[in-house]
């Protein structure tokens, strides 16, 4: 429909005009040039004008046309065909199939152009590259599918945050995340999460309504929106209707998840081996009597008889397998209908999708009802009007942060010898009245039924629009879109779990949170055409307001378990109402000029005003250039065979980043800039007030310059096609955290500091490998990001488990910076770490010590992929068709620590440990990199080196089988189409991390700085669907 | 002519529509409030010395760091630190890492705590002179008493080398605007810390009224009088100390609880407690409760008592039975309740300072030092010393069953000289090292032999 959009727009003065020409009747067929097979659904438009229809089932088609008439001949993933009707009343066509068409539409802010004439960098996901995945979220199903675009969904958790990096990370302390807008809006993305794992805002969108998700990368097609475009702007437009026949689809997929790996801890007999040894070692060094009350061997005797239920040596003694029961079934359904159709006058889509799904870790589950209405009218031959608008209901059965005692991946934890069912109760080992000291660490099966986490989401995001064309060429577009989102989030913990949540007679919290987020664009758009010169400009302006209120309401102490609400509760015992806000006002221009299709330039330029900049510097400028030469165009390559097109293109633009994070403190989020105090500093029932930050009036937004030179090319009639892209991105002025001395009495203060650099090269490759009956074509992107912390006038900022990220000039951001480990001195089994100090003369100590703050810490690796990349084969025989997608990331480290610091930590700590640990120094094993046992006492369990591991992997992301049922057997039950598929989701993963999953971030440790840790992280899910596409 | 019109009116709606919303963009915080508007009236500045009370009540500070980072770092397996906090652990080990969280956040909300001091002092000309000096007091106290815990644990014990040249903690007394190079602040030397500290005292002894009206959870007179009593101790400074010590003992402000337990219980406990952070169930945390306590009573359970230690007690002393076993392990059950009120200060230790000094000083200002040792004891149902087995040692066995796990035992070992396992008393690893965060922010900061 986009598509549609571009041609009608420019052209919608000439309806008037060739109104009063003669019409007749044209009828024709619509077949594939490979199999001659016909086409259902083609569009065929007038050109020029709103008239239109589709093939129906057999690919034939009918329209009543005039005599001038042009007709388009469009379908996705084909070619478009153009036919003068002229005096032909049949017009039989063949369309041929494009792997990337360069006609095809791209959406540009506020506009759009076609791929042909871009002269900045835009990656296009469509929906074919997202449909049949079971995901959550479409930003999951965006991986590995456009150059340069990371995401990284950190937990295999339902709808929790994504992160998604475009061309790299270009801020160290605000946000790394693109703006998304949706049909123009941008919307919010906020996380609202009320523990500090993150929610992930674009869940309330349902996947199957996008019809294009348009990734701005380079400054030139990023600048329009100003200020918040440094990490690029994902675009997602919405499906329309298509005049013609009502089209009814219908799609259901169904299918379960598993996780992806698990990880060996050590069983019943290992374990008791192992404490006994590490406990004798404990004795050893302490020089005690293994035989004394207080030793350490005595105590882990102990502990082996209390966490077995005095099973430990008996017959009855078990080997628990806790890492296995951390896992659930985990079923898939999602079923979709949508209809779409409409007249020349007025068009519509209307869908609904319900999603039911299980996670992989116990207890968590979403479920989401959405519904949409897109309709445009054409009130006059000048005035067009449309809503866009969508509700939606998600309700996400969340479970706890990683870090929690009670994520259930922290079941591994436990001691295999502590039965997993409590023999005196028959409930799970730990439930009241049975012995709530037992297992070791609280039980996080207790919390099925116990406790509940619910979180439910009402979302719209609308808009309306009036179009109006005020001369030739020049309309007028107003926008006002509304985003309101609901969030409620009900938490409550019975009695039976007061060993967690620490409230023996119940807990009960709930939050609701309301954002706001109101937008409106009003712009003009200008296109001529004078001879071979081509005209299209935009201006306008844009304001945006948004405001969150945040209500909270805490109880505890229930009359009983059967009471859950917190009207039940006799002590309220905490509450808060807080709201926060903030604007945006901006004017923006843009014009493109193209001569004789050849050469192209295009300039941008955006002013933003935002209430969070200090009050010295409020407004900021953002102008863009860009050019393009298409050579095909020039004689010397017109008629070339095997050229059949090149571009080279390259832009220049400055963008700017305004997302201040200050890690969800409402109070300040908004006024980065402000000197504030704030009242919550209550004490002994009386209130109270505390400076909570210092002021910067001169803090602006941080500047990113892009530069980016880029070649578009095809060969063999566009066969082989695809892009290069090399770019530079200069971020100055970054909005820092900075530390400042605690004495002062506050720890940072945000200020504008230093530089960054994001250089890389992208490349994207698509080919049509066999053409035929039987097809295969190729889908290959692949990118390099080199990042690059140029300047942060000393200061140091930290991040992760024992501070072990952190932004060093002349690195990468957040890369490791810890001690490191140099192994086992095979002598005595201690841990050993290189000095690694420096002398004067510039030497560096390799020697090692035994004492762990001898060491100096150096930079370990990055956690920053070196490498991104996708491929994407698909091969077509009649109606089956087999897609594989694989993608990968390379040269990145993973930090185990969060979990390596407990359980691969040679018995530091009764935690069962990874089944590695048994390799642990002994006198008979002196070579080994596993240091000695030694029972509550560190032995290399420090952050270091030796947690930190390669985090390449390479992904069987998804593979799927469709096939479409042959039109003859359909068509006798007044079918249109029936698509049966089968897709796999994350089938096989090659890696060498040894954790649970090399796609990690542990929920609620990461940030900018502190990204690549595993804390218990959920294992991605291994989904494998089935489903059936009906269309009536 | 009617099209010119509907152009004319077209031009004019797009106009308005583009041009409107200019000058929206001064949005005033509702959460917070601007700095410039924070300290102007006298409420302003009573508000700001109740967040400092709230400071203080951190869960770094007196509700509950200060305390078991004492109790952990001069531990020698009275108990054994079985949690897994790393940070805690390395305190229990005496292998503290310069990037301890523990160590940050002592140091990191002491100031923060101390800038909040410093508001209110500099703002005490907004408030009428009838309530200015108790005002006035109450800051000082918290300021004097946080540049006495922070000197203590960052910096060698005043008696290990030359408090005067040894360094000490960066003083501030001047709350902070905006930062400058003067922020950035060398150490003050050990000496000059406890000057300001004893000064600080001083004025709020001098201020502050024997009680005030909203408990115990405030700064008083004997309160001023108490922590001068340790300060002066840790000084071994003995005449003072016991001065100190006896003014709060005969003010007659406080009792000693009749029964040993009902001193740690919020119920029972007003009388004898000298100062207390007030925990309830809407605000504040008692970390002494989650890290001493056992998972039955809402703790983590991490800290457990060891047999070699609950058997220095005599089988008659309720003090040895006031525990809880969960599973295999035994917990004091000083702290048993999740939301009771953090202790700082008890009148039974100002006994046994005063005992401690009259016995060093053979002085008996107040009572003889067996009958104050004897009170104490006989409290807790142990058979009453004699004379000839009243010593410094006596004195020093009783503090720590007294005592115990209230914070009071590594500068107490520090003072006698007394060896934490193999560390003797005046080990680099005994002293918390400087943060790295402060190392790497300020480098006018020397950090701390041994690390």
């Amino acid at each position: 429909m986009s598509k549609l959009l571009r041609i009608i727009l420019p052209l919608l003065f000439l309806v008037t005009q060739v109104s009063y020409a003669q019409t007749r009747t044209v009828t024709g067929r619509v077949s594939t040039s490979d199999d001659n097979s016909g086409l259902p659904g083609v569009s065929i438009t007038v050109k020029g004008r709103t008239v239109g229809t589709l093939t129906n089932a057999s690919g034939d088609y009918s329209i009543s046309v005039d005599n001038d008439a042009t007709l388009v001949y469009s379908f996705i993933g084909f070619s478009t065909i153009e036919e003068r009707v002229g005096d032909r009343s049949t017009i039989n066509v063949k369309l041929a199939t494009d792997v990337r068409n360069l006609n095809e539409v791209v959406v540009t802010g506020y506009g759009q152009q076609i791929k042909r004439d871009l002269t900045g960098n835009i990656a296009k996901v469509r929906p074919a590259d997202i449909q049949d995945q079971p995901v959550t979220t479409f930003d999951q199903a965006i991986q590995g599918k456009a150059a340069g675009v990371q995401v990284n969904a950190g937990s295999g958790k339902l709808g929790q945050a994504v992160r998604i990096n475009i061309r790299g990370q270009s801020s160290v302390s605000a946000s790394n995340q693109p703006l998304y807008v949706v049909d123009g809006i941008p919307i919010t993305t906020e996380n609202l999460s009320i523990n500090s794992a993150q929610t992930n805002p674009l869940a309330d969108i349902n996947p199957l309504d996008i019809e294009s998700i348009d990734i701005l990368k380079d400054a030139s097609a990023a600048a329009i929106y100003g200020s918040r475009a440094a990490n690029g702007v994902i675009l997602i437009t919405t499906k329309k209707g298509k005049a013609g026949r009502t089209n009814v689809n219908f799609g259901a997929q169904y299918g379960a998840s598993t996780p992806t790996n698990n990880v060996r801890f050590m069983n019943a007999e290992e374990y008791v081996g192992f404490y006994r040894r590490a406990a004798a070692n404990r004795d050893r060094i302490s020089q005690i009597d293994p035989a004394d009350p207080d030793s350490y061997s005595t105590y882990i005797e102990d502990f082996f008889n209390a966490q077995s239920l005095g099973t430990f040596g008996t017959q009855n003694q078990v080997d628990t397998k806790w890492g296995d029961l951390a896992f659930q079934d985990a079923p898939f359904q999602q079923y979709d209908l949508n209809l779409n159709g409409g007249n020349e006058k007025t068009s519509f889509y209307i869908s609904g999708q319900l999603l039911d799904q299980k996670g992989v870790l116990i207890g968590n589950a979403l479920n989401r009802y959405t519904g949409r209405i897109n309709i445009d009218h054409q009130v006059s031959s000048r005035i067009k009007v449309g809503v866009n608008t969508s509700i939606s209901r998600t309700l996400n059965k969340r479970i706890a942060g990683d870090r929690q005692f009670d994520n259930p991946l922290q079941l591994n934890a436990l001691v295999p010898l502590t039965p997993s069912t409590d023999p005196e109760t028959g409930l799970e080992t730990g439930t009241p009245p049975g012995d709530a000291t037992i297992p070791l660490y609280y039980n996080p099966r207790i919390n099925l039924g116990n406790t509940k986490f619910n979180t439910t989401v009402y979302r719209s995001i609308s808009s309306i629009y009036g179009q109006l064309q005020i001369m030739k060429g020049l309309t007028f577009r107003s926008e006002f879109g509304l985003d309101v989102l609901n969030q409620q989030e009900e938490r409550y913990w019975n009695s039976k779990t007061a060993r967690n949540s620490s409230a023996p007679q119940g807990l009960g919290q709930n939050r609701y949170n309301r954002v706001d987020n109101y937008n409106t664009n009003n712009f003009f758009t200008y296109t001529t055409q004078l001879g071979r010169n081509v005209i299209d400009a935009t201006l306008g302006m844009s304001y945006q307001q948004s405001e969150r209120n945040v209500n909270f309401i805490e109880g505890r102490d229930f009359p009983s378990d059967a009471y859950q609400q917190i009207a039940s509760a006799a002590v309220k015992s905490d509450g808060t109402s807080t709201q926060s806000n903030y604007r945006f006002l901006s004017y923006f221009a843009r014009a493109n000029y193209k001569l004789s299709d050849r050469y192209l330039v295009g300039l941008s330029a955006r002013i933003d005003g935002s209430s969070r900049f200090g009050r010295n510097s409020r407004y900021g400028f953002f102008p863009a250039v860009s050019a393009g030469w298409v050579l095909t165009e020039e004689e010397f390559l017109k008629n070339n065979n095997s050229i059949s097109f090149l571009k080279l293109r390259a832009s220049y633009g400055r963008t700017g980043n305004a997302e201040i994070l200050t890690a969800g403190n409402l109070s300040v989020e908004n006024f980065p800039q402000l000197g504030l105090f704030t009242g919550d500093a209550k004490y002994a029932g009386l209130p109270g007030q505390r400076p909570s930050q210092l002021a910067n009036p001169d803090l602006k937004w941080e500047t990113t310059d892009q530069v980016d030179v880029g070649i578009d090319f095809g060969f063999l009639n566009n066969r082989i096609n695809g892009e290069i892209d090399y770019y530079q991105k200069l971020t100055s002025g970054l909005l820092l955290s900075v530390n400042v001395p605690g004495t002062s009495g506050f720890a940072t203060q945000f200020r504008n500091v230093g530089n960054l650099e994001n250089k890389g090269f992208e490349f994207v490759l698509n080919t049509e490998n066999l053409v035929g009956a039987f097809r295969w074509t190729t889908s290959l992107n692949f990118a390099t990001n080199r990042n690059k912390i140029t300047n942060l006038q000393g200061q140091v900022i930290e991040g992760g488990f024992q501070a072990m990220s952190r932004a060093v000039e002349g690195q990468p951001l957040g890369v490791f910076f810890t001690r490191e480990y140099a192994g086992v001195n095979p002598a005595n089994g201690d841990a050993l770490w290189y000095k690694n100090t420096t002398a004067a003369d510039g030497t560096v100590d390799r020697t090692t010590t035994n004492t762990y703050n001898q060491a100096e810490r150096v930079i370990i690796g990055n956690a920053l992929p070196k490498w991104t990349g996708g491929i994407t084969n698909t091969f077509s025989y009649k109606g089956l068709s087999l897609t594989v997608f694989f993608n990968g990331i390379f040269g990145n480290k993973i930090n185990f620590f969060g979990v390596g610091q407990y359980s691969s930590a040679n018995g530091i700590y009764e935690d069962n440990q990874t089944a590695d640990q048994l390799a642990a120094w002994t006198s008979a094993n002196p070579n080994t990199n596993v240091p000695e046992a030694r029972f509550y006492r560190a032995n290399g369990s420090q952050a270091s080196s030796r947690y930190i591991q390669d985090g390449s992997f390479v992904r069987l992301r998804t593979a799927t089988l469709a096939y479409n049922l042959p039109k003859s057997l359909i068509n006798r039950v007044k079918l249109n189409s029936v698509r049966l598929f089968l897709t796999g989701q994350n089938l096989f993963t090659f890696t060498k991390y040894t954790g649970w999953d090399p796609e990690v971030n542990a929920d609620d440790t990461v940030t900018n700085i502190a990204q690549g840790y595993d804390f218990y992280s959920s294992p991605q899910a291994r989904t494998i669907t089935g489903g059936i596409n009906i269309g009536f | 002519m009617n099209r010119y019109i509907k152009n004319w009116f077209y031009a004019g709606l797009t106009t308005a529509l583009v041009t409107a919303c200019a000058g929206r963009l001064d949005v005033a915080p509702t959460q917070s409030i601007e700095a410039s508007q924070a300290l102007n009236t006298e409420q302003d500045v009573i508000i700001t010395l109740t967040g400092t009370y709230d400071g203080l009540s951190d869960i770094n500070l007196y509700g509950g760091g200060i305390q078991y980072i004492s109790e952990l770092l001069g531990n020698n397996r009275d108990v054994v630190f079985a949690g897994t906090y790393s940070a805690m652990s390395e305190l229990s080990q005496k292998a503290v890492t310069t990037s301890n969280t523990v160590v940050r956040d002592f140091w990191l909300f002491g100031y923060n705590t101390i800038n909040m001091s410093n508001n209110v002092l500099s703002a005490l000309s907004k408030v009428r002179e009838a309530t200015r000096g108790n005002i006035e007091g109450q800051a000082r106290f918290i300021r004097g008493a946080l540049y006495f815990e922070l000197v203590k644990a960052y910096a060698k014990d005043w008696n290990d080398g030359t408090p005067a040249q040894n360094p000490g903690v960066p003083l501030v007394l001047t709350p902070t605007q905006a930062i400058s190079d003067a922020d950035y602040r060398a150490r003050n030397t050990v000496a000059e810390v406890y000057t300001q500290v004893l000064d600080d005292l001083t004025k709020a002894e001098s201020m502050l009224p024997e009680k005030q009206e909203n408990g115990t959870g405030f700064a008083t007179k004997g309160l001023a009088q108490a922590m001068l009593a340790r300060v002066y101790l840790q000084q071994k400074n003995y005449a003072s100390a016991r001065d100190a010590a006896n003014r709060v003992i005969t003010s007659g402000t406080y009792q000693l609880t009749s029964n040993f337990g009902d001193a740690f219980a919020d119920a029972t406990n007003q009388s004898e407690v000298i100062f207390k952070l007030v925990v309830s169930e809407q605000d504040g945390v008692n970390d002494l409760n989650t890290f001493f306590a056992s998972t039955l009573n809402q703790g983590r359970g991490d800290i457990r008592l060891q047999q070699a230690f609950l058997q220095l007690y005599e089988a008659n002393d309720v003090r040895g039975q006031f525990i809880n076993k969960a599973s295999i392990n035994t917990f004091t059950s000083k702290f048993n309740d999740q939301f009771g009120d953090v202790p700082v200060v008890r009148l039974a230790e100002m006994y046994l300072i005063r005992a401690e000094a009259n016995l060093r000083l053979n002085t008996s200002v107040g009572a003889a030092p067996l009958a104050d040792i004897n009170l104490i004891r006989s409290r807790a149902k142990a058979t009453p010393l004699t004379a000839a087995q009243l010593n410094l040692d006596a004195i020093a066995r009783e503090r720590r069953l007294e005592l115990a796990f209230e914070g009071q035992l590594l500068p107490e070992l520090k003072r006698n000289g007394t060896a934490v396992g193999t560390a003797p008393a005046n080990a680099n690893n005994l002293v918390l090292p400087i943060p790295q965060r402060e190392i790497d922010t300020n480098k006018k900061l020397v950090q701390n032999a041994g690390y």
